[in-house]
């Protein structure tokens, strides 16, 4: 009794698609001097596609079984030290809407289906989980304690909720959406202005910032003329869409269900 | 580079990581809270129905079997159905289970929530008659204990419950009364609670090893832990089923009347509805013996909880009003 192939096959390209976004979102990010940033949510994402594409597939294992459980032992200790210390500051109400908590829990669940794997899938060589698709003919992994993957099912898929609530819609695109404090007075020079605008009419917000530093890159020209905007747009916009909210939240949103959905043929 | 650019870039960046900071975005008020519950609830279906189960000729049985019993009228369609799905069964079960997905998603998301609550509605009626059987209730076999009157019946209540409409807000006395009314509202719970105690009297509910046998049938496949507390709570009915039921009935019947009676009595009826509902979640129903592999749904307990959250009494904005204006009466008398 197996899952047929082809799911599994499409769900590894979306975990390999949300993995070489994570990749995008860091080099686009350009790590600053300073910078705490967010690396390590993207960083997460990107470990968590590719370990999540080889167990859907077992031609996509990467890494030795032994060596994911580590990776994501230390994530969850990691996350687990952020939201502690977002908790001193806004108490309980992070468990719900904390800014690191979707990522702990999705760091947790990625180290119980490791950790709690019965020994069907890991009676292969060891490298790993060997597929969900039986490809090999071998029995559909199980978990230990089902009623914890049962548990991270329900809190995946409430944060794959929460996040789709706050996916603004489409008639957003030009609304307070973008007009953020944060921006408004980065827009001083006409030249900046022009690129903001352009990446507002791209539909991200990131797009602003991104193009606000294509401008700065290229050397502060505030001349607002075509030419600028079309060089700009180009390498700004890219930048814009990986940067993008909605960039971040189709990937938790795609890596919450993908989790889930393994999490249920699991357990 | 400016830092112009990189106080923009920084912002961005936090944002990409957060998409909680939007401005248009406004934290959900009580009512959204529940159909995100929903939406969860229709996630879980979603996932629930691309098990490997459901990709095999055992789904398209499973359909059939709720057809036994049931008059021919009902029982035909179920037949047909069910042979359709064996005949194309990953065709079928991909489009089911990706149609229960979009519901999710479509209920999370506030732009396209009203589509996908009416889509849910018309998608929960034709399981419950295709895939439930019309939750048994009309070949005897329907027990509230086992999922009656079927739990997908109780997401198209809900549905129409959490309807984003405030036609009736200003005197709800609960969510599930902001889109319907009170009078409305309180009439669904009344008859959906009182069908229940009528299903925990009926004959072969109540006979003396029914409900023994309903429950310890439920340990099969589960955990341990779980399959303990079946047959533990299975031995301790066993040829109770005539009090059992009796008590249950009237737990329902309770339930059922409470919504009428004043704010601390519905209160307290609200109370015993998530207590029982969440006993027949966990004794009953096994969690939908979800633990177990091939269940569809969560089955009806964890959403007769849900229902009974919506149903938790709150003041009313007249009565706020009321309560805001006694209180500035007092302070100038002060």
């Amino acid at each position: 009794m197996m899952t047929p192939s082809w799911i599994l096959d499409i769900l590894a390209a979306v975990m390999l698609l949300v993995a070489a976004i994570s990749a995008g979102r860091l080099v686009a990010a350009r790590p600053r001097a300073g910078s705490t940033g967010d690396a390590d949510i993207d960083i997460a994402h990107l470990l968590m596609g590719i370990a999540m594409a080889g167990m859907l597939v077992a031609s996509l294992t990467t890494l030795p079984r032994g060596v994911w459980d580590a990776i994501f032992a230390v994530m969850t200790a990691w996350f687990g030290w952020r939201v502690y210390r977002e908790s001193r500051g806004e108490g309980a109400r992070v468990l719900a809407d904390g800014h690191h908590m979707p990522h702990l829990v999705h760091s947790a669940a990625m180290l119980y289906m490791f950790v709690a794997l019965t020994a069907p899938a890991a009676a292969g060589n060891g490298a790993g989980m060997s597929g969900m698709g039986g490809s090999s003919g071998m029995a559909m992994p199980t978990l230990n304690a089902p009623v914890v993957g049962f548990a991270f099912i329900l809190w995946l898929a409430a944060y794959v909720v929460l996040d789709l609530d706050r996916l603004p819609g489409p008639g957003h695109a030009h609304g307070s959406y973008f007009a953020r404090p944060a921006l408004a007075g980065a827009t001083a020079g006409a030249g900046s202005a022009s690129l903001a605008a352009s990446a507002v009419a791209a539909g991200t917000n990131a797009g602003v910032a991104g193009a606000q530093d294509q401008a700065a890159a290229d050397g502060g020209h505030t001349a607002g003329g075509g030419g600028l905007l079309a060089t700009a747009s180009r390498s700004g916009l890219a930048r814009a869409l990986l940067l993008s909210p909605r960039a971040a939240a189709g990937c938790r949103i795609a890596m919450g269900v993908t989790m889930a959905f393994m999490l249920v043929i699991m357990i | 580079m400016s830092d112009i650019a990189v106080a923009g870039g920084e912002a961005a960046r936090r944002d990409s990581a957060s998409v909680a900071t939007m401005d248009s975005w406004r934290p959900p008020d009580a009512r959204r809270v529940l159909q995100l519950s929903l939406a969860v609830i229709w996630l879980l279906d979603a996932v629930l129905q691309y098990q490997s189960f459901m990709f095999t000729k055992g789904f398209g049985q499973m359909l059939a079997g709720t057809a036994s019993g049931n008059p021919g009228v009902v029982a035909s369609p179920i037949n047909w159905d069910a042979r359709l799905v064996e005949q194309h069964t990953v065709l079928l079960n991909t489009i089911f289970a990706t149609i229960q997905l979009l519901l999710a998603v479509g209920i999370a998301w506030r732009p396209t929530l009203r589509v996908a609550l009416a889509a849910s509605i018309a998608w929960a009626l034709g399981v419950w008659w295709f895939g439930e059987g019309l939750g048994e209730v009309l070949n005897s076999g329907a027990s509230p204990v086992n999922g009656a009157p079927g739990a997908v019946i109780i997401y198209a209540l809900l549905a129409v419950l959490l309807w984003p409409s405030d036609r009736h807000a200003a005197a709800a006395p609960f969510a599930a009364a902001r889109a319907v009314g009170a009078q409305v509202a309180r009439a669904v719970w009344l008859v959906l609670w009182g069908s229940l105690a009528y299903f925990a009297l009926m004959p072969g509910n109540r006979a003396p090893q029914a409900l023994n046998s309903m429950i310890a049938g439920m340990a099969s496949g589960e955990p341990g832990w779980l399959a303990g507390l079946d047959n533990h709570a299975a031995s301790l009915l066993a040829h109770q089923g005539l009090a059992a039921s009796v008590v249950l009935a009237v737990a329902l019947a309770l339930i059922a009347v409470g919504v009428y009676l004043p704010r601390p009595a519905a209160r307290a009826t609200v109370v015993l509805a998530i207590v029982v509902a969440a006993v027949i979640w966990v004794f009953g129903e096994a969690f939908g013996t979800i633990l177990a592999g091939g269940a569809t749904d969560p089955n009806s307990g964890l959403l007769l909880i849900l229902l009974a959250v919506t149903y938790w009494p709150t003041p009313t904005a007249a009565s706020a009003a009321a309560a805001a204006q006694r209180a500035g009466a007092e302070e100038a008398r002060a």
